[in-house]
């Protein structure tokens, strides 16, 4: 028999999670008409009810082994039910924001999740950066009006301003980095999730399908059987096919997405379906969460607040600066260019590896561990059995 | 006595369109010489009734029989003076509405209907009520919560109360506690027990004599008419008392039988009730070296809900754990506490005491059983759990483990036989040895030592389920196996501070009944304010004992000889030991063996070659002639060959009439009355039961007699399964076709 657990309430660790958004959380009373509510339920991950225990009694290590939250797409069923109003739905998603926070090696996680202010200042000093890389002298060749030279002022020059052979090495660096910072997080995931856990290499590569469809799709998603659901998913659907093609654009279309001239280019297409699905999926989503008319947008904890609102300012400064240069106003375009570009990384850099944006990864992650760990142990239940089978065959 | 008649037949409620009424009329002039015989098309209106009054008045009749509708309907409407014997003809309810209109059938069961209450009446004399001194003075056994408020309940309505407690100091166990769980809104905070308030309000009563370190040593006599004998120190005295509320209360689980938590392992291990002295005394330091508590375990259902234990869930140890678990934190709120629960039990608005208490940081619930618990040498203890919901087997180190006993009566048991100690206890032996026989059948038990009855059936309170006295709790709360003896507080049932209160406030109200109906010479619940009882035709008295064994209620005492000795308040009137007595001695002025033959007989039986088979029904009172009733309200048809005989309770069928009936060729009989077992409905606790066991008897007769005993069933039904009735009563009756006629018919 397996050692027993041995409990040992990590009170920090309830307390992280409380401040994170649990605040109900020691309010429930383990009746599990959560986890009857909820259709992705299973009888080995049978959340929400047993995250609720484990966060109450502060179980950090057997929560940071546990795939759970993530396997929940807040539907909020859950939360409509409870007979105590503990909010299951919030609970598991304040342990994805500590979760989050406990993937990252770097502490800067922790800190602006528990902190407005660290995550403001850090948003702040990256802006703050940007805006310097364009304002001050001796500066990597580029935003240097005067160099630019007059022609520059009376017509829109942005390759003078802003070279895009520069900032198209830029943005490939800042991607590699931050993919990086994110890859390592992911992979401290996976070490947790699997350590451990005796589960054969090509369970691996049986279930790694998992991990591609459902990072591009969300399909999973759809088996929660709130009214909302398919609202959402689509609303979800279309955001991410807004951010992948802008995406895709920044970061390898750069020299045909920045052009020069006032002209409208085959890129501008593309980027005004981006724009819109962007500008009305993150206004929608700010709309709900004021209203908070659906139990998914009842709670908002600061960092839910700060993804969509980054999102649509991004969005918004990119076409207003389009539209500034289709117009030819070469002042403003250059300062919106500024902004646009204080906006964007600062977003990018606190968000994809420390913050909300982490899902993107962890999400389809933990689904495809929990598939492979599932089969791993319908494997050893299997070699158990034909053991236990041929035992009995030899005995008799 | 000559009775003149007056019969009154009904046309209302459809009687007259369904039916003859003038047949009726016929039938009640020529069979039975009715004098007064009348029809009206709305008795029960002014008109009706002024009819009736008027020959009352007139002294033209002097008992009614009237043909209408179920004697349980209109109960407001045919009220007369109690001289005068009324019996009604149920026509509406089981005869026009539950059978078909302008049948011939319907008409033969109305007919026999009216034969049978014409006969009965004939036979039914005018009641006097039993005769007593009555005290009015209600004895209170306890002087715990329940007691106290039983007391002062009693005195400030008016009725003299005697309170006995056998310890120094009143207050029972409230004495103990620190305090109690809340029962107020905000439902936040335990309260105080106001436990001085309390004992003064009964104290300072002048209406209530107190006495403390006292011992009951005999109980005898019967509502109305108790004399208790006290014993204080050296001191005697005697006190007549009306009626008797037990709040004798409870004790803990015995902690010898803990072992399997840890109990006696370490100091560290203790009970509920231990804590509560540890809290009194503000010590929170580990007992064995004194080391600051900083986490401590309570485990729920230690000793409950186990087979092996107490079956039962006490209700109170898990709000009472709540509540120790705010004094820690009150005292120590860095102190981690633990509960372990197999359910948290919290009744009522508990809950949102429950949801306080877990809010604390400090505060961890989780559901478990306990697998193992042990010591280690730091003198932690280290408690196993399995079947956690945290999904696997848990380890917890402790400092404290808290065990939540259960409670158990006082009344349950005892270890030594706490004999009356007077020198002359030589009728106390015998009544003792008597009991000792008696234990096995009648649930009684001998050795508590609270009550000391002179009861030829034994000396306390019958136990019924879990060792508790309550007699039936779904219907009548309070009430015990011996009239005018109430149980209250956790005598009666676990349940805590404010659920005793309420007790004790309800049990007295029953004992203050008692003594009313005392008064009046009427029996209590669930007969009330019946002025009938048995009358004993003793020249004829074999001493068989059946009916002082029998009887539910320990009414009957005996002589040397072994002849019973009716205490007519300590009676229900149910009439089991009429239907006890082979020798049929037994009889009430309107109930007895001869009135039901009599009405048997009035049954008509067709020949065999009509194919009109007959079934008699013997219906209990209490629910299924009701339930028979409900089913005629909702229109419900079954077979009209039934001819239904209400009865007191199936106890009280004598089997003669069975044997009666299957003589005149009534091809079968049905026995409907209530369940019995564990969760018993008889209203007479037995009788339903003991009926089904004469009934095997009879039935290895008529075997004997080359008659089927398949003719004769006992069913159990209550007052919801009106709706089965019907089928329960066409399957008989398809039974008995198939048997085929009653081959004694025409003899």
């Amino acid at each position: 028999m397996a050692e027993p657990l041995l409990v040992n309430p990590d009170r920090q660790f309830i307390q992280d999670v409380l401040r994170n958004g649990a605040e109900d959380v020691k309010k429930c009373y383990q009746c599990a008409t959560c986890t009857s509510a909820c259709p992705l339920s299973t009888e080995e991950y049978g959340f929400p009810r047993k995250q609720m225990l484990l966060a109450q009694w502060g179980l950090k290590d057997q929560l940071l082994e546990d795939p759970s939250p993530w396997l929940c797409f807040y539907c909020g069923d859950c939360s409509k039910r409870c007979p105590r109003k503990a909010n299951p739905g919030e609970t598991m998603m304040a342990l994805r924001r500590y979760l989050t926070s406990q993937y990252d090696w770097t502490g800067l996680s922790r800190l602006m999740y528990r902190s407005a202010f660290w995550e403001l200042g850090i948003l702040a000093v990256v802006a703050g950066v940007i805006v310097a890389l364009f304002t001050l002298p001796h500066n990597f060749g580029f935003g240097l009006l005067d160099r630019s030279g007059p022609a520059a002022l009376s017509t829109v020059m942005l390759d003078r301003f802003a070279p895009v052979g520069i900032v198209d090495w830029g943005d490939k660096i800042l991607a590699l980095l931050l993919g990086f910072l994110l890859l390592s997080n992911a992979a401290r995931m996976f070490l947790k999730l699997t350590r451990g856990r005796n589960i054969p290499a090509h369970l691996y590569i049986n279930e790694f399908h998992r991990l591609v469809v459902q990072g591009l799709t969300q399909k999973r998603w759809n088996a929660c059987a709130s009214n909302e659901t398919v609202k959402n998913w689509l609303r979800h659907v279309f955001l991410v096919s807004g951010y992948a093609t802008m995406f895709i654009l920044v970061v390898l279309f750069l020299p045909w997405f920045q052009v020069e001239n006032s002209s409208i280019h085959w890129t501008s297409f593309l980027g005004y379906y981006a724009t819109a699905v962007l500008l009305a999926t993150t206004a929608w989503i700010l709309f709900d969460r004021i209203r908070k008319n659906t139990e998914m947008h009842r709670f908002s904890h600061f960092s839910d607040w700060l993804f969509p609102i980054l999102l649509f300012l991004a969005a918004f400064t990119g076409i207003l600066l389009h539209i500034l240069r289709v117009l030819n106003q070469p002042m403003p375009t250059y300062v919106i260019y500024v902004v646009h570009l204080a906006i964007v990384v600062p977003m990018l850099v606190v968000e994809v590896p420390f913050g909300k944006w982490g899902h993107l990864l962890y999400r389809p992650l933990a689904i495809y561990v929990a598939a492979v760990r599932s089969k791993a142990r319908e494997l050893a239940a299997q070699t158990e059995g034909v053991a236990v089978a041929s035992e009995a065959v030899a005995s008799s | 006595m000559d009775k003149k008649l007056g019969a009154y037949i009904c046309g209302g409620c459809s009687i007259a369109e369904s039916i003859d009424v003038d047949a009726l009329v016929q039938i009640a002039r020529t069979e039975y010489k009715v004098p007064v015989c009348r029809t009206h098309p709305f008795l029960c209106g002014p008109e009706g009734l002024a009819t009736i009054r008027g020959d009352l008045a007139n002294h033209a009749v002097d008992a009614l029989v009237l043909a209408a509708c179920s004697p349980r309907a209109k109960t407001d409407a045919f009220v007369f003076d109690p001289s005068v014997v009324l019996e009604r003809v149920n026509l509406r309810e089981q005869v026009v509405w539950s059978h078909k209109q302008r049948d011939e059938d319907t008409q033969m069961l109305a007919e026999d209907a009216l034969r049978m209450s014409l006969a009965k009446v004939g036979k039914v004399e005018p009641l006097e009520p039993a005769p007593g001194e009555i005290s009015t003075t209600v004895l209170i056994v306890g002087g715990g919560l329940t007691g106290l408020t039983a007391a002062a309940e009693a005195a400030e309505a008016g009725y003299d109360a005697v309170l006995v407690e056998k310890e120094e100091r009143l207050g029972g166990h409230l004495a103990d506690v620190r305090r109690v769980p809340p029962v107020r809104a905000p439902f936040t905070a335990a309260r105080s027990s106001d436990l001085p308030q309390r004992i003064e309000r009964v104290t300072e009563n002048p209406n209530v004599n107190v006495f403390t370190s006292t011992n009951i040593v005999r109980t005898q006599g019967q509502p109305g008419m108790f004399d208790v004998t006290l014993q204080t120190g050296d001191e005697r005295s005697t006190h007549r008392v009306g009626a008797i509320v037990a709040a004798t209360g409870w004790k803990p689980y015995d902690t010898a039988k803990l072992g399997y938590l840890g109990y006696g392992l370490s100091p560290n291990v203790v009970t509920n009730l231990e804590f509560e002295k540890i809290a009194a005394a503000e010590r929170w330091t580990r007992p064995s070296d004194g080391k600051p508590l900083s986490r401590v375990l309570f485990i729920q259902c230690a000793g409950s809900r186990d087979p092996n234990h107490l079956p039962y869930c006490s209700t109170i140890c898990c709000t009472e754990a709540l509540k120790q678990v705010q004094y820690l934190h009150e005292s120590c709120p860095e102190t981690e506490v633990y509960v372990v629960y197999r359910d948290m039990v919290t009744p009522g608005l508990y809950e949102r005491y429950y949801r306080t208490v877990q809010d604390h940081p400090a505060a961890f619930f989780v559901k478990g059983d306990v697998s193992q618990v042990r010591r280690d040498s730091t003198g932690d203890v280290r408690v196993t759990l399995d079947h956690t919901l945290f999904g696997e087997t848990a380890e917890l180190v402790v400092d404290l483990v808290v065990l939540a006993t259960g409670m158990v009566p006082n009344s349950t048991d005892g270890q030594v036989l706490n004999l009356p100690q007077e020198a002359s206890s030589a009728q106390a032996a015998s009544q003792v040895a008597e009991a000792e026989k008696k234990n096995g059948t009648s649930g009684a038990h001998d050795a508590t030592g609270i009550l000391n009855l002179a009861y030829r059936q034994g000396l306390e309170l019958p136990l019924l389920r879990d060792g508790f006295p309550d007699s039936n709790f779904v219907c009548f709360p309070y009430e015990t196996l011996r009239t005018g003896i109430y149980a209250a507080g956790a005598a009666r049932a676990p349940m805590d501070a404010a659920s005793a209160e309420e007790d004790a406030r309800g049990a007295v109200m029953k004992a203050i009944q008692c003594i009313e109906f005392a008064r009046r010479g009427q029996a209590v619940h669930p007969r009330a304010g019946d002025m009938s009882y048995p009358s004993f035709f003793l020249q004829r008295c074999t001493q068989c004992k059946r009916c002082t064994v029998e009887c539910p209620f320990g009414a009957l005492d005996e002589d040397e000889k072994g002849t019973p000795k009716l205490n007519p308040n300590r009676c229900r009137r149910c009439g089991i030991c009429m239907g006890a007595c082979p020798e049929r001695i037994i009889s009430f002025k309107n109930y007895s063996v001869e009135i039901i033959a009599s009405i048997i007989k009035a049954v008509e039986v067709p020949e065999e070659d009509e194919e009109k088979p007959r079934i008699l029904l013997f219906m209990c009172e209490n629910d299924a002639y009701p339930a028979l009733d409900a089913a005629g309200l909702a229109r419900l048809q079954y077979d009209p060959a039934v001819r239904v005989i209400p009865v007191r309770c199936l106890g009280s069928v004598n089997v003669v009439w069975i044997a009666d009936a299957l003589s005149r060729g009534i091809d079968g009989v049905m026995l409907l009355g209530c369940k019995h077992g564990d969760d018993y409905q008889c209203h007479f606790a037995k009788g339903s039961e003991l009926a089904t066991r004469r009934l095997e008897n009879v039935k290895e007769t008529l075997s004997r007699l080359q008659l089927e005993p398949e003719r004769i069933e006992v069913g159990q039904v209550a007052m919801e399964d009106y709706t089965k009735l019907p089928a329960m009563i066409d399957g008989f009756m398809a039974r008995i076709r198939e048997i085929g006629p009653n081959p004694y018919k025409g003899f």
